[in-house]
C-alpha cells in the first residue's frame, strides 16, 4: 500500500502554548483515517501542517511518500474547519473558480460541478448566490469544490459538524464511496461513533500528543473484552461472582465490567446455575470507553 | 504561477466590473464631475461679467462722464451706466430704493473737494462683500481720473479710448534651451489632473483592495485558498484585478471626456479635446507611467494594510496612512512647482512614495535628466514589487492569527517560507 501522508514527529508550538507534540502517523491509499481527540487537542493544527498552512516546528511532514511540497496539494483536497466562501459569487462560478484553481480547465470544471451538484442533491441552486443559500447547502458546495479535482488524498476537518443527519449520511456514504475508489481519506471530528462506524485507521489525540493510533481492528483487541451483558430471569445471585469488578443491574439486565483477566466462562456456568438466562453477550469496548480509558484523567474535560 | 494569479485576477476583476458599486459610480462621477465644472463654468461667467447696472454720482459732471467712458472701456463693462451729476437729494433716495430692489447693482459717489486732486470715492452696493465690483471701480476711477486730464489736454474720446485700451500680457517658457510659448495657468493642468484621479482611485480602490483582503480574513476562505495558490499568487493576482478595474473604469472616464471634449457643444465653450488642457505631447506620454505606478504602489500598501487588521471597520482608520504620502505631495507642489530642479525636489522626485506626483511635477515644470526620470520609475517599480512581497507575507501570517499579534521570530520564519 502506497503512503499518502506521514507525519514523523512532528511538533507546533502557538506562542508558548505547545498545539502538537511529536506527533506520528501514516495514512495509506484505500483507508479512512480518522483523527480524533476532544476540542483543543490539536486536530485542526496537525491538519494545517499537512496542508501547508503552517509549518512544523519540529518533525517531518511527506506526501505521496516525498518530503512536503507545494506541488503535492494538487493531488490533496483540503475542506478547512471554518468554511469560506465568495458570497457574492455565484455556486457554479464558485465552483469552477475553485477547480481551475487546482488543475481544471473551465468546461471540464463545469461538467464535473454540475455533476457533483446532482448527486449532492443542490443541482438547481447552481445559478444561485452563495449568501442566499443556507448553511447546509454552503456546505455541501464547499464539500463538492473540495472534490471536483478528483484529489487521491482528501482532508476534511470536521465534515459532518453542523449537517443535520440526512445530509450527514449523504456526506458519508459519499466519502466511504471514494476510499472504495482507491482514495484515502483523513478526517478528523470528537464524535467517536462516527469514527467507528467508518474508519479502517485511527489515530487519537489529546493534548497535541498521539494517546492512540493505529488500525481499528487491531487497536480494539488490544482492549479485554471486558464487558458483559446478561439477561435473565429468576434470581441474581450471580452478581456476587469473584470475577465481577462493578455492574449496574436494571429489571432482569444486568451491566458487567469484569476484573482484568477473570473468567468469563466461570460466571456464565454460574448464573446459568441459578437463573434462566436468555442472554450473554461479551461486549468489546466502544472507542468512546477506550478514549476515556487511554486518558483517563488525563483528558482536558 | 502565473496562471493562479491570472484567475484569481479574472475572478476579482469579473466581481467587481459586474458589481453594482461599479456601475453606479461609472455613471454617477461623470454626471457629478459634468454638475461641477457647469457650476463652475456658470460662476466663472457671472465673475467675469461682475458688473450690471449701476450709476454714477458726482459734483463734477467731467469727471463722472469719463468714468463712464473708463467703465464702458472695459473688456468685461457693466450692463449701463446712469449718471447723476450733480445728484439730488431725491435722487439719491431714488437710487437707495433701485439698489435695495436689486434695480441696479450700486453706485458710485465720487465728489471733488476744492484744493485737493483727488476726489473721494464710495462704492454702494447692496452687498457687505462686494469686492469685485471695488476693485473694478478703483480701477475705474484712476482710469476716469487720467482720462480727464487727457481730455485737458486736448485729446479726442478716441485717442483716449485706443490708449487706455488693456493689453494682454502672454507668457512663455525657457524649456530645454529653447523658448516655447507657455501658459502660466494650463502648464499645470497635467499634473493636477494626475493628482485628482490618483487621489480618487486611491482612496476608492486602495481602500476596496484593503477591504476585500479583510473579508477573505473573516470568510475564512484565504484557508482554501492557499492550500493551492501561494500567497504571492493570491496578492498579485487581487492587485492586478482590482487594478484592472479601476483602469477600466478610467478608460471609460476617459473616452467619456474625450468624446465631449470633442462635441460641438464643447468647442463652442473654447474646449478642443485634450490639447486645451495645455499638456504636452511629452506630458501625455509620461501620465500613464506615474499614473499607473502610484496606483499600484498604493494598492499594494492598502493590501498590506488589509492584511494586518482584522476588522473592516479598521481599515477606515488606516485610510489616513495609506493617502498621506499624497497629502504631503500636495502639500510640497507649489515649492515643487518654482523650484524643480532643487536638491530637495530632486530627492522627494526620487522617493517611490512622492515619485508619482512630484516626478511628474518636475517634468511638467521642466524636464529633469533622463537618468532621474529613469532612476524614479526604476525605484517605483522596484517598491511595487517589494510592497506586493511584503504584503503577501503580511496576509499569510496576518491570516492565521486570530486577532493575536505575530512575534517577530515568527514574522522571520514566515518571511523565509514561500
Amino acid at each position: 500500500m502506497e503512503v499518502l501522508v506521514e507525519l514523523e514527529r512532528v511538533s507546533k508550538a502557538y506562542e508558548q502554548k505547545a498545539a502538537v507534540r511529536e506527533l506520528s502517523l501514516k495514512i495509506e491509499a484505500g483507508t479512512m483515517f480518522g483523527l480524533l481527540g476532544p476540542n483543543g487537542a490539536g486536530k485542526t493544527s496537525t491538519i494545517r501542517m499537512i496542508v501547508g498552512i503552517t509549518l512544523p516546528d519540529a518533525g517531518k511532514v511527506s506526501l505521496f511518500s516525498k518530503p512536503w511540497a507545494n506541488t503535492s496539494l494538487r493531488r490533496v483536497g483540503y475542506l478547512p474547519e471554518e468554511r469560506g466562501l465568495y458570497k457574492k459569487m455565484k455556486v457554479l462560478e464558485q465552483l469552477v473558480f475553485l477547480g481551475e484553481l487546482r488543475g481544471l480547465g473551465a468546461a471540464e470544471a463545469a461538467r464535473r460541478a454540475k455533476t457533483w451538484c446532482e448527486r449532492m442533491q443542490i443541482g438547481d441552486s447552481l445559478d444561485k448566490k452563495t449568501e442566499e443559500l443556507s448553511k447546509g447547502m454552503q456546505q455541501k458546495i464547499q464539500f463538492i469544490s473540495t472534490l471536483l479535482h478528483d484529489p487521491e488524498l482528501i482532508i476534511m476537518d470536521e465534515p459532518f459538524s453542523g449537517l443535520d443527519p440526512v445530509n450527514t449520511l449523504l456526506l458519508q456514504d459519499t466519502l466511504v464511496e471514494l476510499k472504495k475508489q482507491g482514495n484515502a481519506v483523513l478526517f478528523s471530528t470528537h464524535r467517536m461513533d462516527q469514527v467507528e462506524k467508518l474508519c479502517d485507521a485511527i489515530c487519537l489525540v489529546n493534548r497535541g500528543e498521539a494517546v492512540l493510533s493505529g488500525g481499528m481492528r487491531e487497536i480494539k483487541s488490544r482492549y479485554e473484552r471486558n464487558h458483559v451483558i446478561i439477561q435473565y430471569e429468576g434470581a441474581d445471585g450471580f452478581l456476587q461472582h469473584p470475577a465481577i469488578a462493578e455492574y449496574k443491574s436494571y429489571a432482569g439486565l444486568a451491566e458487567i465490567r469484569l476484573k482484568p483477566h477473570a473468567d468469563a466462562q466461570d460466571l456464565l456456568r454460574t448464573a446459568v446455575a441459578t437463573s434462566k438466562i436468555t442472554k450473554f453477550e461479551l461486549v468489546e469496548p466502544s472507542l468512546e470507553e477506550i478514549f476515556i480509558e487511554t486518558v483517563g484523567g488525563r483528558a482536558d474535560a | 504561477m502565473l496562471r493562479n494569479t491570472l484567475l484569481i485576477a479574472k475572478r476579482e476583476y469579473l466581481e467587481r466590473v459586474r458589481s453594482r458599486v461599479f456601475r453606479i459610480t461609472t455613471i454617477l462621477v461623470p454626471i457629478g464631475m459634468g454638475g461641477i465644472a457647469l457650476l463652475g463654468g456658470l460662476g466663472g461667467k457671472r465673475m467675469e461679467a461682475g458688473l450690471q447696472n449701476l450709476a454714477v454720482v458726482s459734483n463734477s459732471p467731467v469727471l463722472a462722464q469719463q468714468v463712464k467712458a473708463s467703465l464702458e472701456n472695459r473688456e468685461h463693462g457693466p450692463k449701463s451706466v446712469q449718471v447723476f451729476a450733480p445728484a439730488t437729494d431725491a435722487d439719491l433716495s431714488q437710487l437707495n430704493q433701485r439698489v435695495a430692489n436689486r434695480e441696479i447693482q450700486g453706485y458710485l459717489t465720487l465728489n471733488t473737494v476744492p484744493g485737493q486732486t483727488l476726489p473721494t470715492a464710495t462704492w454702494t452696493s447692496g452687498s457687505s462683500t462686494d469686492f469685485i465690483g471695488k476693485t473694478q471701480m478703483q480701477g475705474a476711477v484712476s482710469d476716469g481720473l487720467v482720462r480727464q486730464e487727457l481730455l485737458t489736454r486736448g485729446l479726442t474720446e478716441d485717442q483716449i479710448n485706443a490708449l487706455t485700451k488693456e493689453i494682454k500680457v502672454s507668457t512663455s517658457q525657457v524649456k530645454n534651451g529653447v523658448v516655447v510659448k507657455s501658459d502660466t495657468e494650463r502648464s499645470f493642468a497635467g499634473a493636477y489632473v494626475l493628482i485628482l484621479v490618483l487621489y480618487g482611485s486611491v482612496l476608492i480602490y486602495g481602500i476596496n483592495i484593503a477591504r476585500s483582503v479583510v473579508e477573505e480574513k473573516t470568510s475564512r476562505i484565504f484557508e482554501v485558498l492557499l492550500s493551492t495558490a501561494s500567497p504571492d499568487d493570491l496578492m498579485m493576482g487581487k492587485l492586478l484585478g482590482v487594478g484592472a478595474t479601476g483602469l477600466t473604469q478610467l478608460a471609460i472616464w476617459t473616452a467619456l471626456a474625450v468624446a465631449v471634449g470633442g462635441s460641438a457643444l464643447a468647442q463652442s465653450q473654447g474646449i478642443h479635446g485634450i490639447s486645451s488642457m495645455g499638456l504636452t505631447n511629452i506630458e501625455l506620454l509620461y501620465f500613464p507611467v506615474f499614473f499607473i505606478g502610484g496606483f499600484y504602489l498604493y494598492s499594494a500598501l492598502a493590501a498590506a494594510l488589509g492584511s494586518s487588521v482584522s476588522a473592516e471597520q479598521e481599515v477606515q482608520q488606516f485610510s489616513f496612512i495609506l493617502v498621506s504620502p499624497l497629502v504631503v505631495s500636495v502639500v510640497m507642489m507649489v515649492y515643487v512647482m518654482q523650484n524643480p530642479s532643487s536638491t530637495a525636489s530632486v530627492v522627494m522626485s526620487l522617493l517611490p512614495p512622492f515619485t508619482p506626483i512630484i516626478m511628474y511635477m518636475r517634468i511638467c515644470a521642466q524636464m529633469p535628466p533622463m537618468w532621474q526620470v529613469w532612476l524614479s520609475i526604476a525605484l517605483l517599480a522596484a517598491s511595487v514589487w517589494g510592497m506586493v512581497w511584503l504584503s503577501a507575507r503580511i496576509y499569510r501570517v496576518g491570516v492565521l492569527m486570530y486577532g493575536k499579534r505575530a512575534t517577530l521570530p515568527e514574522m522571520l520564519r514566515w518571511l523565509r517560507y514561500s
